[in-house]
């Protein structure tokens, strides 16, 4: 087939819907060679792929200077001089025709372990049984994990644990693991702040140590004296962690001048390696001043605070932040053509797609297929409220068509400004397979902002995703240092069950809920309802309450002076990370709830209005998991269902929508910020689908749950793509959630052309005019996905967009195939 | 007792010959590469499999 498909032409390819091949053709030989070796650091299902090894260079160095630590260090001044000598002591490295270097591991093929944030983290990673830590390391890994033991951010969090809250945690299958299980962040960099070199920054900490060290012993009070010695500690352990990082520039600054001058023989590539030296030498100590620069410097920056803490996504808005630099290079000085642009975006993304980490294996099923999620931000509105789209913006986007990664993937923001040669770009990587980019609306998003968090329109404004949905302002006060969604819900849904069934869970045999009183004797739908919201708000409060605790334990007892260092507010507090206040952009996720609004649909028609069956009829049903209750469970699931523009079922989930906005408002974090939710799902409808009981939507234990946050039921929105969006639509995407997530899928060969675009492009007007926040296409034909069933190796390079992320079709387990393929073609 | 210093792929910093960085190539079963390990001068290289005089 290979042979085949190699010697059509582009066009040929084109028609043919053949893109994979047809982006070999178009990639240069640079751009072939990067992608083709690249080391994914995605799984299929939970493995990792074959070839991929845990590095024990970071937990090595970590555990030596912990070991060897003096008592009386300063906790904070320990862990930067822990990752400092991680920067000047790991391995580093320079593929061959690569111009973005930098790592954070000592080898492409290595995943980062950080050893210090989770002993259930270290745990899974010592005991994962397919070979990721070789037999001649592994008792060395073993001394790490036991070393840590009783030591990690982890441990010292469970001391403010009680029963519940840690079976709960643990067990994943209604709660999703914490911060303290997961240990992962998701660092928002303020890009205008960083943009003046480490040099800067240093310059700017050491006249705080030396104010700080005044006024220690000169302020007028003992109060305000004594808090001078954490901050000047503090301010110590950033300078460390950024002299460190500069240094780690500077050691792939040499490696480059030492293969231009010793090895490499063809004259073009030593020139590039000069390059790269050059470059490294300069960024990120002082600021850059051209494109490659800029995007060198950004790579550094992911590196170093990657290897200080796992990092769950990429949070950037490169076509706002480098087009100074673009307009410079390409369009005023000429240092650049724009083709080189397209080749060195592409390159950065297949950079990109090599980083990867040590996760849990409930989490790397739930993601299964991406090593991220990194979104990478796109489009949207400048601070005035012009559009932001420009020439750099289409570069990405077409940059993307070459590299055909699943990671990362692009958020484009959407606005009534957008202009239309950008879009025609996002309908061709749609077009395209990749699934990306993900459509968000920035008239509904910057509201949205400001409604929750007060944040100010102009900040506002400046959002970037914050992993696969949740924009954040990347602004002074606003840009996150953590992971918001720490508290969040596995399996939404089973609230329901818990309503059913008086906080009882059937399945795993433990009262995970509270006492809401016996269903059967509800005599009103009312009743039923309030039940499923007691069960929802008091997990909602005792998940939130425990993040509140575990940011505190961070904050006190396990700060991260490298992260702390990129935020002007930390510098100018000398306050870490977790503990210098924000304005925040918080977010509670509900993963996979989206049957909660056809179960309660369903119970209200067949129990309460028609009384067809009774409270206990349905209560014996799901316990026998529907079996011998057949007739009975086709009635539930002929009962009303989302996305079909039907009033009946609509109007139960905005009132959902309505209650979940109510419920945001109940509990304040630190900052006084309120907690709105985010339904979506990531691969969780598949992975969690044995964790939740049979429900009354008529869905059995073990069918997949419905993904996104407000995608309909797979097959059962059977009106067609308008009369989905009229549903979600009367959903309030502003005042009631943070975000939801909506899946379709649209037939390719349909949408081919011209005439394709002119349908989609209307299309997303009717989804933008009705404030509908987010949206993200599949198109590809069933007769392709059976066939990447049938023979996988031919279709590696498939791609398909799960919920919030791309992956490879591939590298999914079969029930998530099988429920990309159940989704509705839908067709104008 | 062959020291790394004595090594083609030993590489002085400029400022501290004693420390230097250890170049080799890589070839991996996807991708080829250049790595540097940072290593002393006068560290003991007898049992590297790597050593090649210089």
């Amino acid at each position: 087939m290979a042979q085949v498909e190699i010697k059509k032409g582009e066009k040929e390819l084109l028609d043919d819907r053949q893109y994979w091949w047809w982006a070999e053709k178009k990639r240069s030989p640079r751009l072939n060679y990067l992608r083709k070796g690249v080391w994914s650091k995605a799984t299929k299902g939970s493995s990792w792929l074959p070839g991929v090894k845990m590095d024990l260079e970071n937990a090595r160095r970590q555990t030596r200077v912990f070991k060897e630590a003096p008592p009386s260090e300063p906790f904070i001044i320990t862990r930067a001089r822990a990752l400092a000598s991680v920067l000047d002591n790991m391995p580093v490295f320079i593929t061959d025709h690569s111009r973005i270097v930098g790592y954070p591991g000592s080898a492409p093929h290595l995943l980062t372990w950080i050893c210090t944030g989770s002993s259930t983290l270290n745990d899974d990673t010592i005991n994962d049984r397919t070979g990721v830590i070789s037999d001649e390391e592994m008792e060395e890994a073993r001394e790490i994990e036991r070393f840590w033991k009783g030591r990690t951010y982890e441990d010292k969090f469970v001391q403010y644990q009680n029963r519940k809250e840690r079976v709960v945690g643990l067990m994943a299958d209604y709660a999703a693991p914490g911060r303290d299980i997961i240990a992962m962040d998701y660092v928002v960099p303020q890009c205008d702040w960083m943009y003046q070199g480490f040099d800067s920054i240093i310059a700017t900490v050491e006249d705080n140590i030396k104010n700080g060290e005044k006024k220690m012993r000169e302020s007028p009070t003992a109060e305000e004296q004594v808090s001078y010695m954490e901050r000047i500690d503090t301010w110590k352990a950033m300078k460390i962690c950024l002299e460190a990082t500069i240094r780690y520039a500077r050691r792939l600054s040499r490696l480059a001048k030492i293969l231009a001058e010793n090895f490499e023989t063809d004259p073009k590539r030593r020139q590039e390696l000069l390059k790269i030296s050059e470059t490294c030498y300069k960024v990120p100590a002082k600021p850059p001043e051209h494109l490659w620069e800029a995007i060198q410097f950004d790579q550094i920056v992911q590196v170093a605070y990657r290897l200080e803490w796992h990092n769950g996504s990429w949070q950037w808005r490169q076509d706002y932040w480098h087009w100074p630099f673009y307009e410079k290079d390409v369009l005023e000085e000429k240092n650049m053509t724009r083709d080189e642009v397209v080749e060195y975006c592409a390159e950065w993304m297949i950079a990109a797609y090599g980083f990867g980490r040590a996760y849990l294996r409930v989490g790397r099923e739930a993601l299964q297929g991406t090593p991220g999620p990194y979104v990478w931000t796109m489009g949207g509105v400048k601070e005035n409220g012009e559009d932001a789209c420009n020439d750099l913006t289409d570069c990405y986007l077409e940059s993307a068509l070459l590299a055909r990664v699943c990671d990362p993937t692009f958020g484009f923001r959407y606005s009534a400004k957008t202009r239309t040669e950008t879009l025609r770009r996002v309908f061709e990587c749609i077009r395209h397979g990749l699934g990306y980019p993900s459509i968000r609306n920035d008239d509904v998003l910057i509201p949205n902002l400001m409604h929750w968090f007060g944040h100010p329109l102009k900040e506002a404004r400046r959002w970037v995703h914050q992993a696969c949905m949740a924009p954040a302002p990347d602004t002074k006060w606003a840009a996150p240092a953590l992971r918001y969604p720490q508290p969040s819900i596995a399996t939404g849904s089973k609230a329901v069950s818990m309503a059913l069934f008086d906080g009882y869970d059937p399945l795993t045999g433990m009262n995970t809920g509270i006492k809401t009183g016996d269903s059967t004797q509800f005599e009103t739908f009312d009743e039923f309802y309030n039940a499923w919201y007691e069960q929802l708000k008091a997990t909602f409060k005792m998940l939130v309450g425990m993040e509140h605790r575990g940011r505190n334990v961070e904050a006190l007892f396990f700060p991260k002076p490298m992260t702390s260092s990129l935020f002007e507010r930390c510098i100018e507090t000398g306050q870490n990370s977790a503990l210098c206040k924000e304005r925040s952009s918080l977010w509670f996720t509900l993963f996979v709830f989206g049957d909660t609004g056809d179960c309660l649909a369903a119970v209200k028609k067949l129990v309460y209005d028609e009384k067809k069956y009774t409270m206990a009829e349905l209560k014996k049903a799901i316990e026998a998991n529907w079996e011998g209750y057949e007739e009975m469970r086709m009635d539930f699931v002929r009962a009303p269902k989302w996305g079909n523009d039907d009033d009946y079922v609509d109007r139960i989930w905005v009132k959902i929508y309505e209650d979940l906005g109510k419920m945001s408002w109940s509990v304040r974090d630190i900052n006084g910020q309120p907690w709105p939710t985010l339904p979506e799902s990531i691969a969780a409808h598949t992975v969690q689908a044995p964790k939740i009981g049979a429900l009354p939507n008529g869905r059995r234990l073990g069918d997949p749950l419905y993904d996104g946050g407000c995608s309909p039921g797979h097959g059962f929105d059977k009106k067609g793509p308008t009369a989905v969006l009229n549903s979600v639509g009367k959903l309030d995407h502003v005042g009631s959630v943070r975000a939801t997530l909506l899946n379709q899928r649209l037939s390719p060969a349909q949408l081919q052309g011209e005439k394709g675009f002119t349908m989609w492009r209307d299309y997303m007007k009717t989804w933008h005019d009705l404030g509908i926040n987010h949206v993200q296409f599949n198109m590809v034909d069933n007769e392709t996905l059976y066939a990447a069933q049938k023979e996988p190796e031919k279709y590696s390079e498939l791609m398909v967009r799960i919920a919030g992320y791309s992956a490879h079709f591939v590298e999914m387990n079969k029930i998530t195939q099988d429920s990309i393929i159940a989704r509705s073609v839908q067709k104008f | 007792m062959a020291t790394c210093s004595e090594c083609k792929k030993f590489f002085p910093l400029e400022d501290d010959p004693t420390l230097g960085d250890c170049v080799q190539r890589v070839v991996d079963p996807r991708q080829a590469y250049y790595k540097a390990k940072p290593v002393e001068a006068e560290m003991d290289a007898s049992k590297c499999s790597s050593f090649q005089k210089k």
